[in-house]
């Protein structure tokens, strides 16, 4: 089974977790930019993270077969730190043009404040210059109010529903957003949020259509896994392997695909080139380990 | 600023779609100046195609490099950074806040460019990066490297730093171009050290490694090129036969490369050992 893992945070994972994602057939990660668990105080620190993930990043990735894309934005919770918002905001253009940069994200509402509003609005609309997706955080307090507020500034700003992935969503989003048109995400936890027996039973009753899941694996209790393991769960259940695979292959790279060739469909279908000779700013995934014998 | 024309129809093999955007990105620049090359230079390789388009040597005041390294993204690249009339400083901001593509790019747009602090800064990048295409873009298929050696800020030195990486990342010595005329006994005992160490790891050598080090001989090259003509490897061995070729007293060695000769199977290597031999 091919697997596009649309969200994961592999800047805060080990190459324990790439190694066992490949293995578990995870050919592709989205890593959305995102908070890194303490605020930031300049805009100096977000500029060295977004180059990590387009570079290192990147590199560390294919240095174990995968394929490496990611999303670039102001996270909510930054979205309301005046020190950085602004100046992020300012440098966003040049990053979403960026080759590996499928889409603005993650994006959204926190604590649903008119600071978050704002900068959420003013994504949308670099979203709309650079042709990309959004990639949404929702709130993990008053989430459903916070579910309904997002698609009513969505739709006040026009737009397309079909370019919209609401993540982090639960039995309860679902039945607000299943006809809208958009994409609803689910980040499977351990023992939280949502877990692999009750997506079954989510996608047992809304189908595979616009559905997609996600292990959210940060640095925090979380499983880079449990997209592969919840394909196990949809299997013992009786989904039929093609249904399995337009969940976790089609699905996000039908999302994330877009004009202007940033994501080639034909390149997934062979591992990312693993070559332990090379290196990016001067670095390599080996410790002192014989390239040409690792 | 002196713009260099790329060879006459290089947008010869862009769709309607590519040269669309390249004219609009020219236009873009012409009103903004160089600001908007952080957002369009990301965009050149999947609007303009990494093919290469051409080939054939540029000589432009001493300056000299090899179209047949530049991709429609390269040269598309160095028009745009020749509009804007790129600072130095951008250039540098362009590399290091570029992903694989536009490094590449801002290293290959140095080439045709006079030789500014920022060409040192950015010499300094791929010399300490190790990156290979970086690297590759840096200092293969031009003079670059030479030329660099005219900067206050560059030496003999930096310029034998650069020769070791590489060896070191066996790249071919023949893609940086007039390297062979600035040679010195110090390179050649980096080289040989690098050699000898590798050769005790049970690793290989850099091929080109007897070629650089009889232009300047020190210590020990004699041996190792003589050595160099019994090797297995056809690569080392044509090495070693040129090598000792181009060695200010090769007569004296007309006798071993008489009788390598008559045992030597390869045409190539016959032809590089007669020229030892040669009156």
């Amino acid at each position: 089974m091919r697997i596009f893992e649309p969200h994961a945070h592999m800047f805060s994972r080990v190459t324990d977790d790439y190694e066992r994602m490949a293995l578990a057939g995870i050919r592709a990660i989205l890593e959305p930019a995102f908070w890194l668990g303490q605020n930031r105080t300049s805009v100096g620190t977000f500029i060295d993270y977004f180059d990590t993930i387009i570079g290192w990043e990147r590199f560390r990735a294919q240095q174990f077969g995968i394929h490496h894309f990611c999303t670039m934005g102001l996270n909510p919770r930054e979205a309301n730190d005046d020190r950085v918002n602004d100046d992020v905001m300012a440098i966003l253009p040049r990053y979403l043009e960026k080759d590996s940069v499928l889409g603005v994200g993650e994006i959204g509402l926190d604590d649903q404040t008119p600071k978050e509003e704002k900068y959420f609005l003013g994504q949308i609309e670099l979203a709309k210059q650079h042709e990309l997706p959004v990639l949404i955080h929702t709130p993990h307090r008053d989430k459903k109010k916070g579910f309904e507020r997002m698609i009513d500034l969505i739709k006040d700003s026009g737009f397309p529903m079909e370019r919209v992935l609401l993540d982090h969503g639960n039995e309860e989003t679902i039945k607000i957003t299943k006809d809208l048109g958009l994409y609803s995400g689910f980040s499977i936890y351990p023992h939280t949020k949502m877990d692999p027996r009750r997506m079954v039973s989510i996608l047992k009753e809304y189908g595979m259509e616009r559905m997609i899941i996600n292990s959210a694996a940060d640095w925090g209790i979380s499983d880079p896994l449990l997209v592969p393991k919840t394909c196990i769960a949809l299997e013992q259940a009786g989904f039929p392997d093609e249904a399995i695979e337009q969940l976790v292959w089609d699905n996000p790279i039908t999302f994330f695909e877009q004009e202007g060739g940033r994501l080639d469909r034909a390149e997934l279908e062979k591992p990312a080139n693993i070559d332990r000779r090379e290196t990016w700013d001067g670095n390599s995934v080996l410790r002192g380990q014989d390239p040409e014998k690792y | 600023m002196t713009h260099t024309i790329p060879y006459p129809d290089w947008q010869a093999t862009l769709d309607e779609k590519a040269r669309t955007f390249l004219e609009t990105a020219r236009e873009r620049v012409a009103e903004n100046g160089a600001e908007v090359l952080p957002v369009l230079f990301p965009q050149l390789p999947r609007r303009l195609g990494r093919e290469i388009p051409g080939s054939g040597l540029a000589v432009v005041q001493g300056r000299v490099w090899d179209w047949g390294a530049w991709r429609a993204c390269d040269l598309a690249a160095l028009e745009l950074v020749e509009e804007a009339e790129i600072p130095g400083s951008m250039r540098v901001d362009l590399f290091l806040h570029g992903d694989m593509e536009e490094r590449l790019m801002a290293m290959r747009t140095l080439v045709p460019a006079p030789v500014t602090d920022a060409t040192i800064e950015l010499l300094g990048e791929a010399q300490r990066t190790n990156t290979v295409p970086h690297f590759e873009a840096a200092i293969c298929d031009s003079n670059l490297l030479v030329r660099a050696l005219e900067h206050s800020a560059f030496g003999i030195e930096d310029f034998n730093r650069m020769v070791l990486k590489l060896a070191f990342i066996d790249l071919p010595l023949s893609r940086v171009l007039q390297a062979t005329e600035h040679a010195n006994e110090d390179l050649s005992r980096m080289l040989q050290d690098l050699a000898t160490e590798r050769e005790a790891a049970g690793r290989a050598v850099w091929a080109d490694t007897n070629r650089m080090i009889a232009r300047a001989p020190t210590a020990g090259t004699l041996a190792r090129l003589i050595g160099g003509l019994e090797h297995g490897d056809d690569r080392q061995r044509l090495a070693a036969a040129e090598g000792m070729a181009a060695l200010p007293k090769r007569s004296e060695l007309a006798e071993l490369a008489r009788e390598r000769w008559e045992r030597e199977p390869r045409p190539q290597i016959r032809t590089a050992l007669e020229k030892i031999t040669a009156p």
